[in-house]
């Protein structure tokens, strides 16, 4: 396996690289530059050339692509044209840590509400209350953020009065008990996001998971553990969970390299100054050095979690083996 | 039923020790990294109490103002170009004169200034009570300093030829040609004397923009690349904190030497959903009103009504015709197309009322604009009669309208516009969205045959756009118009120094454009928002300039 693992991680560095350079060939081939777009109305051509000069734009492509590798291998992604002032990376990271945070509470809850259901929804399957519970978790899982967002502000920040409208202050207020003990309550600002974030999110775990264990139910293995007079929970832990959670693993792993992206209508809906609504402003205006940055550390996240997923299919299921000979 | 209890006992452990995880992280780091963990990433900047040595004289500023805002591009005065920037920078930095909220060029850290009688040299005397907020005098030299960085070829700021090119050397400077700018000198410590290229009557008005603002060079030549973050300006107020994406807070500073804010502290949120919302949630003091609220501020029974209020903006909408392109190199053509749209009906329907029709080209309160309406009126068979007298007749080769978007629907009047066309003049136009970026592109290159556009002013002068826009020699003429008549004009104007006279050169200039129909003016735009009651003394200028010092919060 570590064979196979470091054959992987070989691969990195060259994925990276041709996703690097296609990033760069269609952000540079695409109409319209960052200097015209920050130049905003005085637009005189002779100008623009100058300030395109003095940021390096005016070598040629193969020579503006080298740079940029040799700054990105150094780990310096260039400096923003969005804000000046600022690197690509003071920008992007803490940016992605919001959009992660944020995203990495949705999860566990999303997993972690939607997983049990899925199996409960399974366990009752026969009974009235299975297709409840799925035409339920279908109505949740068909609302589109932008569609719940609003009548949840409505309610809970303009009726109710209970949260604020949006806006971001971390994840955590703590609270010190005597000096000494610090006890984090979750920010206000939180819950809203966490809501849109979920609500369709576990509803989709829940009816994989019940898919797959309904699946798994009907295999031979199953009948034989019963007949074998295993108590139910033993079945459940045993054999149904886990040979249910293959395809759950999966989609953890890439939905956990998916949370650095961000979400961008959360994010601009409610106010969170995530790594989505920035992203979207990067590719608007043409911020080369910050796609490219976001692209390739996107990717290169991807690829990890691609691998890891991988390793955790070893664990949970015997029977693959990495790397195992063809 | 036990079985699965115990599973859903097991899930909702794990659960919670994942929860406790993320929490106990993020207590580590809270913590670990001081006030900033909560944020995340620490692009927190706050910056120490600088200078300031408490209040003189006068009572001390108190309150906090909180508005909705995002973050600036730069807090660079010499690099910001986009209006959000310089909001918060003339707050930041002030420059030699400035602007007051009448609109009145005056003196700033300027005392006084004189014009030689050819109106080429400017000389300024400095203010003898003038600092950086760190507590340094500021001299002339300062300024010879910040006039030559700004124009620097290293700093490339896409606006120094714009608002410093009067200066005579100012072009040298930036491409690198001489070291310093010719027609700057400092002729003792508090006298600085410009010489300018040719008589220039708006180049005061020019001197009010940020370019023109003074920096502190010790800390810029020791931190070049991230000063601007705890900025040595000398203006109304400090940048305390920002935190990118989260806020930015300004506080007062007490030695300012045009008389001590008023109000203590400004909170920018950067973050947060709808403002109106937020607003009527207690979180903001001021908030913009979209047309989805509109006719509730209106309504006079509503609580938003007494807080709701509109102001004019110095800028523009139009729809720009390339004159070289056919057909609108034929200006019956553009006649047509302006007389056939009712600019104030569909200002009416789809803006509700919040656009005021343009009269013509100068926005209301500039100065040199006239009430009367100097503009095409909507007239269909005048339309169809310009539309035959053409050389094209009614066979119009294709015409693509371009604008910004990225919907599958274009802008509701461009639709209306679409919908007039076809039917009172029968010709079918073709709407092509495309991006910001492809947009300026496109037009920078010529390449659109006519457009939807929109010019903000960057200074309370005529000659910021009818000369920048419509002169044949502008670079920015990007409707390709060319006409000596109206060149000598703008020519006149440039250098008169006669206010009154120079404006009507000016009001003749607007309506040769208007009669020429290069641009069918659309709208002027108009701002709408509600103040709570607490905020003293709000106001909403055309353009950007500064103001907090004038505000003030009561309990």
């Amino acid at each position: 396996m570590t064979g196979y693992i470091i054959r992987r991680l070989f691969w990195l560095p060259i994925i990276l690289l041709a996703v690097s350079f296609l990033s760069f060939a269609i952000a540079r081939f695409g109409p319209g530059d960052p200097v015209a777009v920050a130049a905003g109305q005085f637009r005189d051509p002779e100008v623009l050339a100058r300030v395109r000069a003095e940021r390096g734009l005016d070598a040629s492509l193969p020579e503006q692509y080298w740079r940029w590798l040799t700054g990105a291998v150094r780990g310096d992604f260039g400096e923003s044209f969005l804000q000046r002032g600022f690197t690509v990376s003071e920008l992007i990271f803490p940016k992605m840590w919001v959009s992660a945070q944020l995203g990495f509470v949705a999860l566990v809850i999303v997993f972690g509400l939607g997983i049990p259901l899925g199996l409960i929804a399974a366990k009752l399957n026969g009974t009235w209350l299975d297709p409840l519970i799925v035409s339920v978790l279908l109505f949740f899982r068909a609302i589109p953020v932008l569609v719940l967002i609003p009548p949840l502000l409505w309610l809970f920040a303009l009726k109710l009065r209970w949260l604020p409208v949006g806006g971001w202050d971390g994840l955590f207020d703590v609270y010190w008990i005597g000096g000494v003990i610090a006890i984090p309550i979750p920010d206000p600002h939180v819950y809203l996001p966490l809501l849109a974030f979920t609500i369709g999110g576990f509803a989709g775990v829940a009816r994989l998971v019940r898919f797959t264990a309904l699946e798994v139910t009907r295999e031979d293995y199953i009948r034989t553990a019963r007949a074998k007079g295993l108590p139910e929970g033993t079945v459940m832990m045993r054999h149904i969970l886990p040979n249910s959670l293959l395809p759950v693993v999966t989609v953890i792993g890439f939905a956990l390299a998916g949370i650095i992206e961000g979400a961008f209508f959360v994010e601009t809906l409610l106010g969170i100054p995530g790594i989505g609504r920035f992203l979207f402003e990067a590719v608007r205006s043409r911020d080369y050095d910050t796609i490219m940055a976001a692209t390739v550390i996107f990717a290169g996240v991807f690829v990890i979690m691609n691998l890891l997923v991988e390793i955790t299919y070893s664990f949970i299921d015997p029977r693959v083996r990495l790397g195992a000979s063809r | 039923m036990s079985g699965t209890n115990r599973v859903l006992a097991i899930l909702l452990g794990v659960l919670a020790v994942l929860v406790l995880a993320v929490g106990g992280l993020s207590a580590v780091l809270l913590l670990s990294g001081g006030e900033d963990a909560g944020g995340g990433g620490s692009s927190g900047i706050t910056t120490g109490g600088a200078g300031g040595s408490g209040t003189k004289g006068g009572r001390a500023a108190q309150g906090q103002l909180r508005l909705p805002s995002s973050d600036p591009v730069t807090l660079d005065p010499h690099l910001a170009g986009d209006a959000l920037s310089a909001e918060y920078i003339v707050e930041i930095f002030s420059g030699l004169v400035t602007i007051n909220p009448k609109l009145e060029i005056v003196p700033d850290l300027a005392e006084s200034f004189d014009v030689s009688p050819d109106g080429k040299q400017y000389t300024f005397k400095l203010r003898g009570d003038i600092f950086f907020h760190s507590g340094r005098p500021v001299t002339a030299q300062d300024f010879k300093w910040s006039f030559e960085r700004a124009a620097s070829p290293e700093l490339a700021s896409p606006l120094a030829i714009s608002y410093l090119g009067d200066i005579i050397g100012t072009r040298e400077r930036f491409f690198g040609i001489a070291k310093n700018i010719k027609g700057l000198e400092v002729v003792d410590d508090k006298t600085l004397r410009f010489t300018l290229d040719a008589p220039k009557p708006y180049f005061l008005a020019k001197l009010t923009y940020p370019t023109a603002f003074v920096v502190d060079r010790q800390q810029v030549e020791a931190n070049p690349r991230n000063w601007t973050r705890q900025p040595n300006g000398t203006g109304p107020y400090r940048l305390r904190e920002w935190r990118l994406g989260e806020r930015i807070v300004l506080t007062a500073n007490d030695r300012y030497h045009l008389g001590a804010p008023k109000l203590k502290e400004v909170l920018y949120l950067l973050a947060g959903g709808s403002a109106l919302t937020r607003f009527e949630n207690g979180e903001l003091d001021v908030a913009p009103i979209s047309v989805n609220d509109i006719d509730r501020a209106r309504d006079p029974n509503s609580a938003l009504n007494k807080l709701y209020s509109t102001w004019t903006d110095f800028s523009i909408f139009y729809i720009a015709f390339n004159t070289k392109v056919p057909p609108f190199d034929d200006v019956n053509v553009r006649r047509a197309f302006a007389m056939a749209i009712d600019r104030k009906k569909i200002a009416q329907v789809t803006f509700n009322n919040m656009v005021l029709p343009a009269t013509g080209i100068l926005p209301p309160e500039l100065p040199g604009f006239t009430k009367n309406d100097k503009t095409y009126s909507f007239d269909p068979g005048r339309a169809r009669t310009a539309l035959k007298q053409s050389k094209y007749g009614d066979r119009l080769p294709p015409v693509v309208l371009t604008e910004v978007g990225g919907g599958a629907q274009a802008g509701i009047d461009t639709q209306a516009f679409v919908e007039q066309w076809k039917t009172e003049l029968g010709v079918t136009v073709e709407i092509r969205q495309t991006d910001f970026a492809t947009f300026l592109a496109d037009q920078d290159a010529g390449r659109l045959q006519m457009f939807n556009g929109g010019w903000i002013m960057d200074y309370p002068d005529p000659e910021d756009i009818l000369d920048l826009k419509f002169h044949s020699d502008s670079r920015l003429n990007d409707v390709k118009y060319s006409n000596s008549a109206l060149d000598r004009l703008l020519d006149q104007a440039r250098t008169e120094r006669d206010v009154e006279k120079r404006l009507r050169l000016y009001q003749q200039a607007e309506e040769l454009i208007i009669k020429d129909a290069a641009w069918i003016p659309l709208y002027f735009p108009q701002r709408h928002i509600v103040v709570a009651s607490r905020v003293k003394g709000w106001f909403d200028p055309p353009m950007v300039i500064p103001r907090l010092r004038f505000v003030e919060v009561v309990r």
